[in-house]
């Protein structure tokens, strides 16, 4: 078990009186791709923003790559290698694509505001490669010739694309999908799974993903934790999720389970 | 119909920017107002078109060098020149550059970061009372009621120490961002605005008020006089050996801080700029425009937000600062009437109309509203007292000026200008006369002949 | 019994009125219990023994003495606060916007009402009347300052913040900013255009400025009377009536169920079948009617009224209001009495008790230090609920 790389020991969330995220135990291992499936408002986007910080967790233990996030803030968080995006997304229209991406590099950039000033030659070396890495990484998303377009003036699927790109630049070791395929079609949901088949593989970025539609789930996910209510209801395999009574009867309903496999 | 004549114009505005014709049109038209001014130093026409002239160098397509030879050439000698012919204009000028600076600050923090920052004249208040009160007596007077200084107290400070304290103001200015920031950052947006104009209230009623109990500003009074910067010797007849034949008679010492002060302005205004741009092109700028875009996104990315946004309105803050010494030198007076919410407000007015987040607009809209105000309000409201003071007539209502009220002088309605440029450029162009452009970094886009095209969309959004 | 209590009319005219005597009388107490233990704590110091030298009276007892007074003043002051804010709270809570223009609204009220009274005059119809008259007058002044503001919130809001109800947060509350400055020369510009002058003074008339005894106490060993304006008495009157009559409007008519569902959720209350424009124009008309009474009552009280009178009341209101928890009616109520009571204790006695260092001046920044402390530490407000941050 030496490597793994994210693990959530009993995570509560709460709003008021109502639990939000209850108990949850996750367990991610270094290079694997896992995903988080359940009904809407289980508490999936909320476990989400517990990993990255934007909520504090009032019980429980989240140790990423040996350190404890609980109590940190975003930014820190992403500075400890965890990128996100978000499930509508969420860039910044009035910036270039390329500024989009450059901005995910923040934490990465080592430049001062007197480099900045001063435009020392450190400033102008990275400011270079950043360029460099940012076209790069727009290219590596499948985008080619955009890199000054407004980010608000590309098409939907584009724009998926940009986030990914915009959080690989943090140069995360997890990277966290928020339902990265909602409103695709079939051929855009079939580039997408490919992408980050090649982010794992050629990058070696764990990756974590919310998703709803099952043929993505099934397609890539190597590991599947279903929520309910807040709580995690079933893990495993594809195989063993897709043949779990209690997530039928999440999805479906009381008795359909029994129709279904019936 | 607008359309049309919007490719009009277009195909007009491309035919200008070819080839020579930039070069010849930018040197007539400054030789041609240069020469109108000079020979009619009263016309605010004149005046205006020279204006004008000097901003279009910014736009015409030629060499940078040329650009920039054009531009000193007006700034450090047509402008003196013209300045010492009628003094008035440099005090034009002068506010253009102390305006320019003050909301090339504001759009740090409005424009860049999207922070609506309604108090920002107290960060001039606290550069101008910095120098009003070390360069004045005041700290003789702490113990003496305002308005009743003793015959010869001395100034504390020489008029030397007014350069360091261009560098103090900077300091102080910011230290006083991060105070006011720390606290008010928390807070969301449209609070924010009423939580800084609150600040700004603040920082001016203690202005009013501290007068005791000891006389730290001397109240509504305000404080006078004080020290202006000391000249270094025979800079003023070395300018006057030089001026005296072209203007015809030598520039009093009066005349002489005018055009100091135009300088220092002008320098100030352009140390800001310079700042303001290689800022905006780092990861400070990018992450300021992150947060205004949308600072949830933005942490996540991992930006320290509250840490940026500090630093927006420090930076902000030190330009105002910085402008309020040189202010209180050049007026030797300051008093808490200067640091109105108005005074704010018309300071907003400036982003808002030259275009939010633009640094080209925010400087054009500097110069409109100065230009308004101290120039196209002020000469109607003198038309209108000249028709009060004739014996002319309205015929068909049959109403005599001379039953006019005083109280109809257009200078005094600056209210109304802010709020109707607020309102229409809300509705109708909320970016801006020059809208912010991103800027072209893919070398592919490089080699599309039309540059402009950027700024083209942002302006049809 | 218990029907009467059932009767939502009943339930919902009496509710109110049960609150504001309670609000009163706490504020009212907690100041005064608190105002005392720091005259008792302040016996014996250099501000003690400067008013004994000065004015022949120890600190605690000018303390009690002038506190009738005081609460009197400050309840006044903390009605014509608390109307004001109500149009804030009404706007914000519908659609989250702060209508920086609000304060002129009031500004606007203040003067056609002024006018109209100044036309009565100047028709000689003020001089010797008898009382009812002068009341009659006078609601006359109210309600045309009411319709006057009324409709220019209306205007305003179809005007200037309509067409930007989709635009990001900042860009409607510039345009407000604008309308206000707008309106302040254009105010200035209206009254100078036929006097000369832009500054107004409410003509006397009727019995208002006539002093009512109420009750002679005696204080610290000095009988004291303790005495109240009858316009003092008219303007909380007023102010009760309004607060009445919008908490009735609001929670139970059809048309305040429909400002209740727009503020909740504006889409849905529109395929609800609301129409959305319409109400939301609604709010900025009852809203900007109380404004323009406050200002109404505002002049009654202070008398002389120039075109950016509203500033100073616009900012404490807005305080009132967040202070209480905006968007919430009952918390602008709350606000404004703990606001108007904050600024009538501050007047009266912080000279005293600093020696002259800092006195009533002071009382502006003390509304700004509370408006800046409670956006930072509690933004919901004495009254509101906390509410997590949206994902």
């Amino acid at each position: 078990m030496s490597n793994v790389l994210l693990e959530t020991k009993k995570v509560v969330k709460r709003f008021g009186g109502l639990v939000a995220v209850n108990k949850m135990d996750v367990v991610i291992e270094q290079g694997s791709i896992c995903s988080i499936i359940g009904p809407n408002g289980a508490g999936k986007t909320t476990f989400f923003n517990t990993l990255t910080g934007i909520y504090k967790p009032e019980e429980g233990e989240i140790v990423f790559d040996g350190h404890h996030t609980i109590g940190l803030r975003p930014d820190q968080i992403t500075d400890l290698h965890i990128a996100r995006t978000f499930q509508n997304i969420r860039l910044f229209g009035s910036m270039t694509v390329l500024e989009n991406i450059m901005v995910g590099m923040h934490t990465r950039l080592k430049q001062s505001g007197v480099d900045a000033l001063l435009r020392t030659r450190k400033f102008r070396e990275e400011e270079k490669k950043a360029f460099a890495k940012a076209t790069e990484l727009m290219e590596y998303v499948g985008l080619h010739g955009v890199g000054d377009e407004l980010a608000r003036n590309l098409p939907y699927g584009g724009q998926r694309r940009i986030e990914v790109a915009r959080a690989l630049a943090s140069q995360p070791k997890l990277l966290l999908l928020d339902e990265p395929t909602a409103g695709m079609n079939p051929n855009e949901t079939e580039d997408a799974i490919r992408l980050f088949r090649r982010v794992r593989d050629d990058l070696g970025i764990t990756i974590l993903l919310i998703e709803h539609d099952m043929r993505v789930v099934m397609g890539i996910s190597e590991r599947i934790t279903v929520m309910d209510y807040g709580e995690k209801i079933a893990e495993g395999l594809p195989a063993e999720i897709r043949a779990n009574k209690r997530v039928i009867e999440a999805y479906l309903g009381r008795g359909a389970a029994t129709e279904i496999i019936a | 119909m607008i359309a049309k004549l919007k490719t009009t114009l277009g195909s007009l505005g491309e035919w200008i920017n070819r080839g020579k014709v930039p070069y010849i049109l930018s040197i007539t038209g400054l030789v041609l107002s240069t020469v109108w001014v000079y020979f009619s130093p009263r016309s605010l026409p004149a005046f205006l078109f020279f204006l004008a002239m000097a901003g279009m160098i910014y736009y015409f397509k030629i060499k940078p060098v040329a650009k920039l030879i054009l531009g000193l050439v007006v700034a450090l000698i047509v402008v003196p020149i013209i300045g010492a012919r009628n003094i008035f204009y440099l005090e034009v000028l002068f506010q253009i550059g102390v305006f320019a600076a003050l909301a090339l600050g504001l759009n740090i923090v409005v424009g860049f970061t999207g922070l609506l920052n309604l108090g920002y004249v107290a960060f001039y208040a606290v550069g101008a009372y910095l120098w009003a009160f070390f360069g004045s007596k005041q700290i003789f007077l702490l113990h003496e009621i305002p308005g009743t200084a003793p015959q010869g107290t001395p100034f504390l400070l020489p008029g030397d120490m007014f350069y360091l304290f261009i560098m103090l103001g900077i300091i102080v200015a910011a230290v006083t961002g991060l105070l006011l920031g720390l606290p008010v950052l928390r807070v969301r947006g449209d609070y924010l605005a009423i939580v800084t104009l609150g600040f700004g209230e603040v920082i001016r009623q203690l202005a009013n008020n501290l007068d005791k109990p000891l006389n730290f500003t001397n109240g509504p009074q305000g404080i006078t006089p004080i020290q202006k910067p000391t000249l270094p010797g025979g800079v003023m007849d070395a300018f006057n050996v030089i001026l005296t034949p072209i203007v015809g008679q030598p520039v009093t010492e009066g005349q002489f801080y005018n055009i100091l002060f135009y300088f220092i302005a002008l320098l100030v205004a352009a140390l800001v700029i310079f700042v303001t741009l290689r800022l905006d092109d780092s990861k400070i700028g990018r992450a300021w425009t992150a947060i205004r875009e949308d600072e949830m996104a933005a942490v996540a990315m991992g930006i320290p937000a509250v840490k940026l946004k500090l630093a927006a309105f420090a930076v902000g803050a030190s330009f105002a600062g910085a402008m309020g010494v040189v202010m209180a030198a050049s007026r030797t007076f300051v008093s808490p009437e200067s640091f109105t919410f108005m005074q704010s407000i018309g300071v907003l007015t400036m982003v808002i109309l030259g275009g939010i987040g633009s640094i080209p607009g925010v400087v054009l809209g500097a110069a409109v509203v100065v230009v308004l105000n101290l120039q196209v309000l002020q000469e109607v409201s003198l038309y209108l007292s000249q028709l009060r003071q004739s014996d002319s007539v309205i015929p068909i209502i049959n109403f005599a000026w001379k039953n006019l009220s005083n109280q109809l002088d257009p200078a005094k309605y600056q209210r109304l200008l802010f709020g109707l440029i607020l309102i229409l450029m809300m509705i109708y162009r909320p970016a801006g006369l020059i809208p912010a452009a991103r800027r072209k970094r893919e070398l592919k886009a490089a080699a599309v002949p039309d540059a402009d095209n950027g700024t083209q969309e942002a302006a049809d959004e | 019994m218990r029907r009467i209590y059932e009767s939502t009319v009943l339930r919902e005219l009496l509710r109110p009125l049960g609150q504001i005597a309670i609000f009163v009388t706490a504020t009212g107490a907690i100041f005064s219990v608190a105002m005392l233990l720091l005259a008792l704590l302040f016996r014996g110091s250099a501000a003690d023994r400067l008013l004994q030298e000065n004015n022949h009276i120890n600190i605690f007892a000018f303390t009690l003495t002038n506190l009738p007074q005081v609460l009197v003043d400050g309840v006044t002051l903390g009605f014509v606060y608390a109307a004001i804010a109500l149009g804030y709270t009404m706007v914000y809570g519908v659609l989250e916007f702060i209508n920086f223009a609000h304060s002129e609204i009031f500004a606007i009220g203040a003067f056609v009402g002024v006018e109209v009274l100044i036309a009565l005059e100047g028709a000689g119809q003020l001089s010797s009347i008898p009382i009812w008259l002068a009341y009659v007058f006078l609601a006359l002044a109210v309600i045309a300052g009411m319709a006057a503001a009324g409709g220019m919130a209306m205007l305003v809001e179809a005007t200037a913040y309509r067409p930007l109800r989709n635009a990001p947060r900042l860009v409607p509350l510039i345009s407000a900013i604008g309308v206000s400055f707008f309106l302040q020369d254009a105010i200035r510009f209206t009254e100078s255009i036929t006097t000369g002058q832009f500054h107004r003074i409410i003509p006397t008339f009727g019995n208002f400025d006539q002093r009512v005894s109420l009750v002679k106490l005696p204080l610290a060993g000095v009988v004291t009377d303790i005495n109240i304006q009858i316009k003092s008495i008219v303007v909380i009157a007023a102010a009760v009536l309004m607060l009445v009559g919008l908490n009735y409007l609001v929670n139970a008519t059809k048309v305040g169920k429909a400002i209740r569902a727009v503020a909740q959720d504006r889409p849905t209350a529109s395929l609800m079948g609301i129409n959305v424009n319409l109400i939301i124009s609604l709010t900025f008309l009852v809203g900007g009617a109380l404004g323009g009474a406050a200002g109404v009552l505002y002049a009654l009280k202070f008398t002389r009224i120039d075109p950016f009178v509203g500033f100073f009341p616009g900012i404490k209101a807005f305080t009132a209001a967040v202070l209480g928890g905006i968007g919430n009616l009952t918390g602008a109520l709350l606000g404004g009495i703990v606001l108007g009571m904050l600024e009538s204790f501050a007047g009266a006695y912080l000279s005293a008790f600093t020696m002259g260092a800092a006195g009533a001046e002071y009382k502006d920044i003390l509304a700004f230090a509370i408006l800046i402390l409670v956006l930072i530490f509690r933004p919901s407000g004495l009254l509101g609920e906390q509410v997590g941050q949206k994902a």
